[in-house]
């Protein structure tokens, strides 16, 4: 990777909160040249640009739909899970233990 | 019924309860993880309340990787019926959303799959769209990316150059600005390392911002 593309690299992390301490100094340095100032104008902007842009909704008819299919669905108990859990590690006992 | 939750965006401490006990914040995770262990006991209800509350988000992050929104919201649609099957098992070590997250990702994936889509590499990215602006001159002389005509292209240019970016890196950068997460938060979504997050961010940027190069004037660094 070439200093630069580097450089950027940290500049991204930078702008997201998730830069080493240890490489603070350098993309802070890279800040002041004029490619790690494009890098963070435009990440900035490309960030902004993407949170702006609007999603599409959801139907009106989804949570109908989804509540039609969730009430076909049994309840994903816990107690259940946690049976069929002690069961299959009964069922491992059980086979581990016999002869 | 839930008026005992009070559930607060995640990146806010929860407070202790006030002198009087009368109530109590939890964390928003809290808060999921509450509703998830009302699921686990029976309640529906509580079921509903995060399909309620989850519904936008996901519909925002699928939408960015499935395009036609009829099928966008399929995803949406399966993504609940199968964590609604495998919340039996949830047990909280991650935070429900993470976890909503990944198997919202991993349904849109299988779905682009079943769909004979693949996702494009950073080799075929669509140029003509991203670059093949008439009045893209015209931009230059305005020289004014504030303004309404420069809005409107930069949106164009960014959204042309991620529905073109492979679906790792534009999974990473959707979660990222759009939903927020933190770098541990999506290496948790994308179950992979911290350092892979963060070159797919950095990657996903530097397609984008090579495309939006052309249709911005920067000002010459004098010091160089």
């Amino acid at each position: 990777m070439d200093t630069n593309r580097k450089l950027r690299e940290q500049i991204s992390a930078l702008k997201d909160g998730a830069l080493l301490d240890v490489d603070l100094e350098l993309a802070l340095a890279a800040l002041q040249g004029s490619d790690g100032r494009q890098a963070w104008d435009l990440y900035h902007l490309i960030g902004d640009t993407l949170r702006d842009t609007a999603s599409p909704a959801l139907s009106p008819a989804f949570n109908a739909r989804l509540a039609e299919r969730l009430a076909g669905e049994p309840p994903p108990l816990r107690r259940a899970a946690v049976a069929a859990e002690s069961t299959g590690l009964a069922a491992v006992l059980a086979k581990t233990a016999s002869p | 019924m839930y008026r005992f939750l009070r559930c607060t965006h995640q990146s806010v401490p929860p407070r202790e309860r006030v002198a009087n006990g009368a109530w109590s914040v939890t964390t928003e995770r809290e808060c999921d993880q509450l509703l998830v262990e009302r699921v686990q006991a029976g309640d529906q209800g509580a079921f509903d309340l995060l399909v309620s509350k989850y519904q936008r988000r996901l519909m925002r992050l699928v939408s960015r990787l499935v395009h036609d929104p009829a099928e966008a919201e399929d995803v949406v649609q399966e993504t609940f019926i199968k964590a609604y099957r495998a919340l039996r098992h949830f047990r909280g070590d991650s935070a429900f959303y993470t976890w909503l997250y990944r198997i919202g990702i991993n349904t849109a994936k299988n779905f682009l799959v079943t769909q004979g889509r693949r996702a494009p590499t950073s080799t075929e990215t669509d140029a003509e769209r991203a670059e093949g602006f008439d009045d893209a001159d015209s931009l230059r002389d305005i020289n004014t990316p504030e303004s309404m005509l420069a809005s409107k292209q930069i949106a164009h240019t960014v959204n042309a150059a991620m529905e073109a970016l492979p679906l790792e890196l534009r999974t990473a950068i959707v979660l990222r600005e759009i939903e927020g997460l933190s770098y541990e938060e999506i290496s948790e979504v994308m179950a992979c390392p911290i350092g892979t997050v963060r070159s797919r961010i950095f990657r996903a940027r530097e397609v984008i911002a090579e495309k939006l190069r052309p249709l911005l004037d920067f000002p010459v660094d004098k010091r160089r």
